[in-house]
């Protein structure tokens, strides 16, 4: 490293347990502005590199400081109010007032500020656990630092030699623990949220959805949400059945995309009509069951037998519970779909006990490597001054001396032998100093 | 030295039969990663212990009912394989991979020394034959299977259970492989059986057309024929083509029983 002080790293940050919708909301860098914000922040007094993270459940600012500054910055007065610098760029940048955000804030310093950033990574300390956004998120926070150069990359620093960069082998640590995470728990194999529960059902029964037909019956934010997700999934054809017919047009519109085709149903033919439909999503607020066992029968007669799916969203419920009971007939209810999306949060929270365990042993991991780096750093030095040396008395030799092949090789063999049995001392010694250190920390 | 190998077999289908149960019961895909290669070294060893019993013997043609099962054995294991492969699920190894060890579990310790009673057989027709039939078998069972785990995620689905069985294979999909395997299996069953009718008017005359096992194998391809015809007009699933399965596996076992009652469909020396 050829800037010798030590650098210091600090997460400040709000998120979804910390600070309530309404002051998020006040944080939140839109995309447009993060490479700007990122630059900014850069550019503030002793920050060295700079990431910010701003998701819909959190706004995390990671910095690494100049050590002085970084302590002058994070604790002026000595006292405990470390972070008043990036409060004030928060403060200047997004103008809201430090006393209105600092109750919500946290911060984390350089051991506590990696394993915060693993967990962040690993989906760990998201509000849905294990959800695989966040992930791309942290990526996405990267590569815009990097392109802003808030972050210098690992191998530009080794080749110019500037100091050495600390966030960019750091966020390519948590993008490896979030992979081991993933790939060694099943924290992220199960779905969790009622759209996507219905979803995941809809591929047990049908496998790819892709040519699949979904049926909206009546409105609904929940019906336009799990249709939405339906069709992410390969769904290509909607249909909309509602009481108004300018109501089901309306659905369609808002829903209608350049990749599927949709249909409005009037009303009164559903029963005739609705075999045309795989999936059936139901939230008509009707007083009554819409779709009855009988119903249910015909409509399978006139599909051969071909399953399908009804996802009823409704309460009072639209499709007769017996309906279920029919061959072929699949009915999930909003009880049903919330059930199994707890079943599966349970088992995400069990998942994620083992993924804990993951982070905690690469957080040691690499905070003992990252406190060797300054001792192999001077070692390296060490061993090429030493090299240096050698060989320039080698060859004042040489050339004083007329030494024959076999000659020059064997003093060059007893100069290396000498270099490294007296050097070796004091390498074991700066390891061992390095270590103690690094685990006092 | 044959022997050993299919002994070798035997050991690598109960791992692997082992392993499938928590890759697809338990939510443990990992296990996958032993069933599949177990199964595919299984196949390996199986394979050369046949090659290596009949070089021995100086016969292409299995000659007793132990040894044709050996071969039913490695088909269905075969079966699953490509089943892994093509349709990314492990689930069919709960009922294949033990119903194929069992299978090759008899030869294996207690293998028969008979020697085909008449050498004129020994053409590529009639392993052409057995080798269809086999095939066409296997099929059935395959499609047995598939219906039976059609109906096991159904019922899950409509008790909104989650894992265990969790992993088990979409329903369409299900339906789709247990199709398939029936029109897989017509053809070999039509061909094996035409080769066989041919080869034997030619060997034995029109009286083999008499016999029991002649004439249930006839009502069986009718059944299986039948079966297929409702699967594909009147979309026929769940707990209905589990019974029609069923029934044609029942034909199934009874053309094999018939063996014992067959004065003409008898190829070992008495």
């Amino acid at each position: 490293m050829s800037s010798h002080s030590n650098p210091n790293l600090l997460l400040l940050g709000v998120n979804h347990t910390t600070a309530p919708v309404e002051v998020r909301e006040r944080l939140a860098i839109p995309s447009d502005r993060l490479a700007d914000a990122t630059r900014t922040l850069a550019h503030q007094p002793g920050v060295r590199e700079a990431l910010i993270l701003s998701t819909c459940n959190r706004v995390e600012l990671l910095t690494v400081h100049e050590s002085n500054a970084g302590h002058a910055a994070v604790s002026p007065s000595g006292s405990a109010a470390p972070g008043t610098e990036m409060l004030r760029f928060l403060q200047d940048y997004l103008d809201v007032r430090v006393t209105d955000i600092q109750p919500h804030v946290y911060e984390f310093r350089e051991r506590d500020a990696i394993r915060h950033l693993f967990r962040v990574a690993s989906s760990l300390d998201s509000m849905v656990i294990g959800e695989p956004q966040i992930l791309g998120q942290v990526k996405q926070s990267w590569s815009v630092a990097r392109e802003v150069g808030a972050i210098k990359s690992t191998e530009a620093t080794g080749s110019t030699g500037a100091f050495s960069s600390v966030l960019d082998p750091l966020l390519q640590r948590a993008f490896s623990v979030a992979k081991r995470v993933r790939t060694e728990t099943q924290i992220g194999s199960t779905t969790v949220s009622i759209a996507s529960v219905a979803s995941e059902l809809a591929r047990k029964i049908f496998g790819s959805l892709a040519g699949k037909t979904v049926l909206i019956v009546g409105a609904g934010k929940m019906s336009d949400l799990t249709a939405r997700h339906l069709i992410q999934q390969g769904a290509t054809t909607l249909l909309v059945s509602n009481r108004t017919e300018a109501g089901a047009e309306a659905i369609a519109d808002s829903l209608r995309t350049p990749a599927i085709t949709t249909g409005v149903i009037p009303f009164e033919q559903l029963h005739e009509q609705s075999f045309r439909a795989d999936i059936i999503i139901t939230g008509t607020g009707a007083a009554g069951h819409v779709f009855l066992p009988e119903q249910a029968r015909t409509l399978l007669q006139r599909r051969r037998n071909r399953p399908v799916f009804f996802i009823d969203i409704a309460v009072p419920r639209d499709v007769d519970p017996a309906v279920n009971s029919v061959e072929g007939c699949f009915v999930y209810n909003i009880d049903d779909l919330q059930q199994v999306a707890a079943q599966n949060q349970s088992a995400r929270s069990r998942e994620a006990e083992t993924a804990e365990s993951i982070v905690s042993r690469e957080v040691a991991r690499y905070t003992e490597r990252l406190a060797q780096a300054p001792a192999t750093e001077v070692i390296k030095q060490l061993l090429q001054d030493a090299e240096t040396t050698r060989l320039a008395e080698l060859n004042r030799l040489a050339a004083h001396q007329a030494l024959t092949p076999e000659q020059f090789a064997a003093i060059d063999r007893l100069t290396k032998s000498l270099t490294a049995k007296l050097l070796h001392p004091q390498i074991a010694a700066l390891r061992d100093s390095r270590s103690t250190t690094g685990s006092e920390d | 030295m044959s022997l050993l190998w299919l002994r070798v077999a035997v050991v690598l289908y109960g791992i692997a039969a082992l392993a499938v149960l928590p890759a697809a019961l338990y939510d443990r895909p990992r296990w996958r990663h032993i069933a599949v290669p177990a199964a595919l070294a299984g196949v390996f060893f199986h394979f050369v212990s046949i090659v290596e019993t009949l070089a021995a013997a100086h016969r292409a043609l299995p000659v007793d009912t132990h040894e044709t099962l050996s071969w039913l054995g490695l088909l269905l294991v075969v079966a699953f394989l490509l089943l892994a492969a093509r349709a990314h699920t492990v689930s069919f190894g709960i009922f294949l991979l033990p119903v194929a060890a069992l299978l090759a579990i008899v030869p294996a310790f207690h293998p028969g020394h008979e020697t085909l009673a008449y050498p004129q057989l020994r053409t590529g027709w009639l392993l052409l034959h057995i080798a269809l039939l086999l095939a066409a078998y296997a099929a059935l069972f395959i499609s047995l299977i598939a219906s039976l785990l059609y109906l096991i995620q159904e019922r899950r689905l409509k008790q909104k259970l989650s894992a265990p069985a969790s992993r088990l294979p979409p329903l369409e999909t299900l339906d789709q492989i247990a199709l398939k395997a029936l029109l897989f299996g017509l053809p070999c069953m039509t061909a094996g059986l035409l080769i066989g009718s041919v080869v034997a008017l030619e060997t034995m005359g029109p009286a083999f057309f008499a016999d029991p096992k002649v004439l249930l194998s006839v009502a069986m391809w009718i059944i299986y024929m039948l079966m297929i015809f409702i699967r594909r007009h009147r979309g026929l699933r769940g707990r209905r083509a589990v019974y029609w399965s069923g029934f044609v596996f029942l034909g199934v076992l009874a053309v094999w029983a018939a063996n014992s009652l067959s004065a003409v469909h008898r190829f070992k020396t008495p």
